[in-house]
């Protein structure tokens, strides 16, 4: 699903945020990237989503190379990723329906598959009685899962997830990193980054990477079929 | 990948048509006021141009109603009998390009100059004889004017041609002159529209880069983001396109009715065709303008990273 060989990200202004990365994620894996802020968490996933390109080294995402002189193939990558951003990035001025509909209006789904998997979305969230709030007059915690509900509503192969349990208190954390694991029953790849280690050190399967200044090192944990 | 394939790209569209009229709706509510003072400016600048290609047109129609009355008159010798004069002007009827042959005689001559002069026609009494003499009125066509001259300088028994060709001459560079005012104005009007439109899009552009933004990242195509843009575009040069119309169609029906009323010797071209036919062209213009401002406002933010 993702091949990185040796890739390094060093932005204009001279800061190295990724050095000479390593990194293989397999198709249907769950890999939870951890570090301190600024670490290099968000550059590697704006690397994996295109926003970013690497400045060294090659990286491939779902066998799509992911250089500059590939930006309009790259921007069609994206219709195969649900993206979680740290700041939502939701509509304003729209629903939670309209904002997860929206999200899914330019993909191969007709208009019953769209309102059938935004209802499906919303109710993995626990959101269901909010689907017509605008989202602007939505909790920050309640934001933050409408933002997931997109992202899984599309049927991505690959979820990226910046942050989902910033600023939420410990069960609804817990709950979210439930929702998106769970995708790994549909062979979704689920790439979640978060500073709070707390929350996934007891985890017994995925594959753990840690970042510090742009070093990463990772250990996969794989449950033994009996 | 989990999605459904083969649905094509044409119902994509036709289901997402609603979504694309209502995103430009929102886009004319955010920024409405600015909106509407464009949508007059836009209104101003076609009522302009329509103007000038009014006015093009009529002094056109007028030009070709005085050529087909073209004349000249042809001024035989003295002393050429009837049946050499009706000969003369036989062979005149001959000439390519040449349509009423009349003899005016000499006390015809008088009386016409009599009324041309009106009040001050007394001043003829102060000759003891009729001054003028018998003379052949000639009607051409002004495009064969140089050839039929030129055949009737070689005819024997003529002493002297008058021609209008320089009044002819005068407007015709009238109408060049209207013609290349026309061009002008109608590329004025056509890149200040541009220019109104291309920043009206991108000013929305601007105001929306949060949701253009998101709209990149989750891979829309340009196509999805844009056709929302390019309908504000076009529904704002329509409207102005309307206003402009409605103004001309309130000028004509005063014009008409003043001209008809001060000058009613100067022949216009009917009301009716010429208020549909400068409609049509305001709004076709609108239209093609408002699409082409669109594009280039888009193209100026290239909305693909």
């Amino acid at each position: 699903m993702i091949e990185a060989k040796n890739i390094s990200l060093v932005y204009g202004d001279g800061t190295k945020a990724l050095k000479e990365v390593n990194l293989h994620i397999k198709r249907g894996e769950i890999a939870y990237i951890t570090g301190p802020s600024g670490s290099g968490k968000t550059s590697l996933l704006k690397l994996i989503m295109g926003m970013e390109y690497p400045t060294e080294g090659s990286l491939k995402v779902m066998g799509q190379s992911m250089v500059k002189e590939q930006a309009s193939n790259i921007r069609k990558l994206r219709r195969n990723m649900g993206p979680v951003f740290q700041e939502f990035k939701l509509i304003k001025g729209r629903t939670a329906l309209e904002n997860i509909v929206l999200g899914m209006r330019f993909l191969n789904f007709n208009p019953k598959e769209m309102e059938a998997n935004a209802n499906k979305a919303l109710e993995k969230v626990g959101l269901s009685h909010k689907r017509n709030s605008l989202v602007e007059k939505l909790s920050w915690g309640e934001s933050q899962r409408i933002a997931i509900a997109r992202a899984i509503a599309r049927k991505p192969s690959l979820v990226l997830a910046d942050e989902p349990t910033g600023n939420l208190d410990i069960d609804n954390a817990l709950n979210i990193l439930d929702i998106l694991t769970s995708l790994k029953d549909e062979e979704t790849t689920v790439i979640i980054t978060t500073h709070a280690t707390h929350l996934i050190r007891d985890r017994e399967e995925g594959l753990f990477i840690r970042i510090e200044e742009g070093d990463l090192q990772w250990e996969r944990r794989e449950v033994m079929a009996i | 990948m989990g999605k459904t394939g083969g649905y094509g790209n044409m119902k994509k569209v036709a289901y997402n048509l609603g979504y694309f009229f209502r995103e430009a709706r929102t886009l004319f509510k955010i920024d409405f006021f600015p909106n509407i003072f464009s949508i007059i400016s836009i209104g101003l600048i076609f009522f302009i141009l329509a103007l000038v290609i009014s006015g093009w047109g009529i002094s056109n129609y007028i030009i070709g109603i005085v050529e087909k009355e073209a004349e000249i008159n042809v001024y035989f010798n003295d002393g050429l009998q009837d049946g050499e004069i009706n000969r003369l002007m036989e062979d005149i009827k001959r000439i390519d390009g040449v349509g009423k042959v009349i003899l005016v005689r000499q006390d015809e001559a008088y009386n016409r100059m009599a009324e041309i002069l009106g009040k001050e026609a007394s001043i003829l009494e102060l000759f003891d004889d009729n001054p003028f003499t018998s003379f052949i009125e000639v009607q051409i066509q002004i495009e064969e004017a140089d050839s039929i001259l030129d055949r009737l300088e070689r005819m024997e028994d003529i002493d002297y041609i008058r021609d209008n060709k320089k009044v002819i001459d005068r407007l015709q560079d009238i109408v060049i002159i209207l013609k290349v005012l026309g061009v002008l104005a109608v590329i004025a009007v056509g890149v200040s529209t541009l220019i109104v439109v291309s920043h009206i899009i991108r000013q929305g552009i601007y105001n929306n880069r949060e949701q253009i933004n998101t709209l990149e990242l989750l891979g829309a195509p340009e196509f999805f983001i844009g056709f929302p843009f390019l309908l504000e575009g076009l529904f704002l040069t329509l409207v102005g396109g309307i206003l402009a119309s409605l103004l001309l169609i309130l000028i004509f029906k005063i014009g008409y009715g003043q001209m008809e009323i001060a000058l009613p010797f100067i022949p216009l071209p009917p009301s009716e065709s010429l208020t549909i036919n400068m409609v049509f062209l305001i709004l076709a213009m609108s239209g093609i303008l408002g699409i082409v401002g669109s594009l280039f406002g888009l193209a100026k933010h290239n909305i693909n990273h």
